[in-house]
């Protein structure tokens, strides 16, 4: 039986593969076929993606890549200049110090759009009246197109007749002064971003089970306790995806630069979103423009990793 | 980044809108694109009428806002999706023109020979005069009854500019600077628009005081005493003097003067013919001209110039020429003039502008005065555009007054200077 069984099965195979080299290689040739016809199948599920991937993010990638090996204004013919671009704005205060804005302004906006955006979901998890409607109301900025926010607190700025002075009764020069430009673009950018982690947070509070608070009440926690001990240790896959997509897009925040500031004044709020802008846009220097996206990338993939990291060792996905 | 690439993405598709050559009558389509949603009125009239007599072109106008201009063309023209015809200004053309993005003017017109003079390059000329500008001095009649003919001297302790101009500022009390307790942070009405804006107010004091900007296309303007001492004057009238608002409020929104003026709240507003239109439809009073404020090396004033060039990566030459031949005849720019939109760069259809002017009861002789006396030379140089994107940031902090004139014009050089190397 088995050996009748066996026999036809490699000439099925033997033909499928050609004919040639009929035991082992056929039955290989059997397995391998099908897996060919996953593969293939694979693929034509992936294409779609693979395609949007590719040609709208790889592709301009590397050309991206490309360009910061060239010199290249736009209208005269690109020179070729190898890596001298990364050496020059690796030498330039200019780019040192918007690295160091982008630093700053992301040191005032997480740590305060996570308290917030925390509070409100803590708050709002109290299904207190109305809260569906103050969790609409929060998201509203989120929803609207920074530009357009941004124009309207520059307005909102305007040291002559901007409403914020109207009601202070006093001229202060918001987005004009050294040292109150960038924490006015920092605080748009909180106002705008609080309703969104909020969201988040409150997906999270709603995926711990209530028996854990339960439980510590009856053992006499209070709710101080309850929430540093229980909640927020529980909170911390959410935390990690709120930090981690917080401080990639702080990083690269630039609509409410442009619309507010224009990077001024005198660089303050030069963030190195702004700045390659300016640097392609305004000097149209795109070969520099492109090395310091190359640069701002590699930033960004390490500061990732290290917040992984530092998380995979503190979190539990676990909740059973 | 995201944003801003599809900010990118989205320029572009806009822009791969306007290369298809043809429209649904069959028609060869060409497009021209400018800066002024004003005399882009002015031009539909006038491509009507061409369209007329050549029924077999189609002519496409396009407006993109002068905030965006600069910045859309280079990557439209790497694209190669640039418009046939565009509009550009002097700081802008020598680029092009070097890079043979431009196709030479081979027909000659009556134009104003000041703009012939200004788009001609390596002894060839690259544009069709358009427009031209001068300067000179808008004033409110309810504030100023009669025609202001002032003069000023920064040596001088004191000033008619700088006392006419302490009279003509009123807080919100009805004090005047230099009256015990005035505020100038409830200023109801300002004497002038002092403020950093180059080739209204900056070029024309400095060449009202005898000094220098470029020398060829270097800049050169940091350690020329005469030049030195008349920023440093125009400074004074807006952080001293306060006869001026801010630097806060004007370095970011570029017309914030216009807006004081036209609301009734700014005395003097010195400033060149591209405002008529917008004075006149938001001005709720009687207003004239006046001429530039007398300095010590008289009246001096920038003229400047707009052309419309042609782009080499046309698909259709010779019906992009053909445009190009109407815009630049005075059948061509007649409703430029009739409209009262600008001083037309066809010397015959100049009288037409100056009359609907006339008309409107505003004499436009000052203006006239200012381009036919001594006049400042415009912003030239392949890559002064550069040279001038550089210097921006750090004139504005002089201007705020976080930075010394002398110092600021120093470092504003060596960026210009250093940008314009490329």
């Amino acid at each position: 039986m088995p050996s009748a069984d066996a026999a036809p099965a490699p000439a099925r195979a033997s033909r499928r593969a050609g004919g040639r080299r009929p035991r082992a290689s056929a039955r290989s040739g059997t397995v391998g076929g099908s897996r060919r016809a996953d593969t293939l199948a694979g693929y034509a599920f992936l294409a779609p993606s693979l395609v949007g991937v590719g040609g709208f993010l790889l592709l301009p990638v590397g050309i991206v890549a490309g360009i910061s090996l060239f010199r290249w204004d736009l209208v005269s013919p690109a020179r070729w200049t190898g890596p001298s671009n990364y050496q020059s704005i690796l030498t330039d205060p200019a780019f040192g110090r918007s690295l160091a804005v982008t630093a700053f302004f992301v040191l005032l906006v997480i740590p305060l759009q996570t308290a917030l955006g925390l509070a409100a979901a803590l708050l709002l998890d109290q299904r207190l009246p109305g809260s569906t409607w103050f969790r609409a109301i929060l998201v509203l900025p989120w929803i609207s197109a920074p530009l357009a926010l941004g124009v309207v607190w520059r307005w909102l700025f305007d040291p002559s007749d901007g409403a914020i002075n109207q009601l202070l009764g006093h001229r202060v020069e918001w987005l004009t002064s050294p040292t109150l430009a960038l924490p006015s673009v920092a605080a748009v950018t909180v106002w705008t971003n609080v309703g969104y982690v909020a969201l988040f947070f409150l997906a999270g509070l709603a995926g711990i089970p209530p028996q854990y608070a339960e439980a510590a009440r009856i053992d006499g926690a209070g709710p101080w306790q309850r929430l540093r001990r229980i909640t927020l240790p529980l909170l911390r896959p959410t935390t990690f995806f709120v930090l981690a997509t917080g401080v990639i897009s702080s990083f690269q925040v630039f609509d409410t630069v442009y619309a507010m500031t224009r990077g001024g004044p005198a660089g303050r709020t030069e963030v190195v979103a702004y700045a390659i802008y300016r640097e392609a846009f305004v000097d149209f220097r795109m070969g520099r423009a492109a090395a310091m996206s190359v640069v701002l990338f590699l930033l960004l993939i390490t500061v990732t990793i290290a917040q992984q990291s530092w998380f995979r060792r503190r979190t539990t996905y676990e909740m059973g | 980044m995201r944003r801003l690439f599809l900010i990118l993405a989205a320029l572009l598709l806009a822009a791969g809108c306007s290369i298809a050559g043809g429209d649904a009558k069959g028609r060869t389509t060409v497009t021209f694109r400018l800066w002024d949603e004003q005399v882009a009125k002015a031009y539909q009239q006038s491509f009507a009428a061409f369209e007329k007599a050549h029924p077999d072109i189609g002519v496409q106008v396009q407006v993109v806002p002068w905030a965006d201009y600069w910045t859309k063309l280079p990557a439209d023209v790497a694209a190669g999706t640039a418009a046939d015809i565009f509009w550009t200004n002097t700081s802008n053309f020598g680029l092009y023109a070097d890079n043979g993005q431009l196709l030479p003017v081979e027909f000659t017109g009556d134009w104003t020979t000041s703009v012939v003079d200004l788009y001609t390059r390596n002894g060839k000329l690259w544009g069709v005069p358009q427009l031209w500008d001068s300067i000179a001095l808008y004033y409110n009649k309810d504030l100023v009854p009669d025609p202001p003919t002032l003069t000023w001297d920064p040596a001088a302790p004191d000033d008619a500019l700088r006392a006419t101009l302490r009279k003509l500022t009123v807080d919100s009390a009805g004090r005047h600077p230099g009256q015990s307790g005035f505020d100038p942070q409830k200023t109801r009405v300002y004497g002038f628009n002092a403020a950093f804006d180059l080739q209204a107010i900056l070029w024309d004091f400095v060449g009202s005081n005898g000094g220098t900007w470029q020398s060829g296309d270097t800049f050169d303007f940091a350690d020329r005493p005469k030049t030195v001492q008349a920023v440093q004057y125009v400074v004074d009238l807006i952080n001293a003097e306060h006869v001026a608002p801010p630097a806060a409020d004007t370095n970011t929104n570029g017309d914030k003067a216009l807006q004081l003026f036209t609301q009734g709240r700014m005395a003097l507003f010195q400033s060149g013919p591209y405002h008529l239109k917008s004075i006149q439809e938001a001005a709720g009073f009687q207003w004239g001209v006046a001429p530039l404020p007398n300095g010590p090396a008289g009246r001096v004033g920038v003229v400047h110039g707009v052309a419309a060039v042609a782009s080499a990566k046309t698909r259709h030459r010779d019906a992009t020429v053909e445009v190009l031949k109407w815009i630049g005849s005075a059948d061509g720019q007649r409703p430029i003039a009739e409209g009262g939109y600008a001083f037309p760069g066809v010397t015959t259809a100049q009288p037409v502008f100056v009359d609907y002017w006339k008309k409107q009861g505003v004499d436009l002789q000052p203006f006239l005065d200012s381009a036919g006396g001594t006049t400042f030379p415009a912003p030239l140089g392949p890559r002064v555009g550069a040279g001038q994107t550089a210097y921006t940031p750090i004139l504005q902090q002089v201007f705020l007054g976080r930075l010394g004139v002398a110092e600021g014009l120093r470092k504003a050089q060596d960026a210009g200077n250093e940008a314009m190397k490329g």
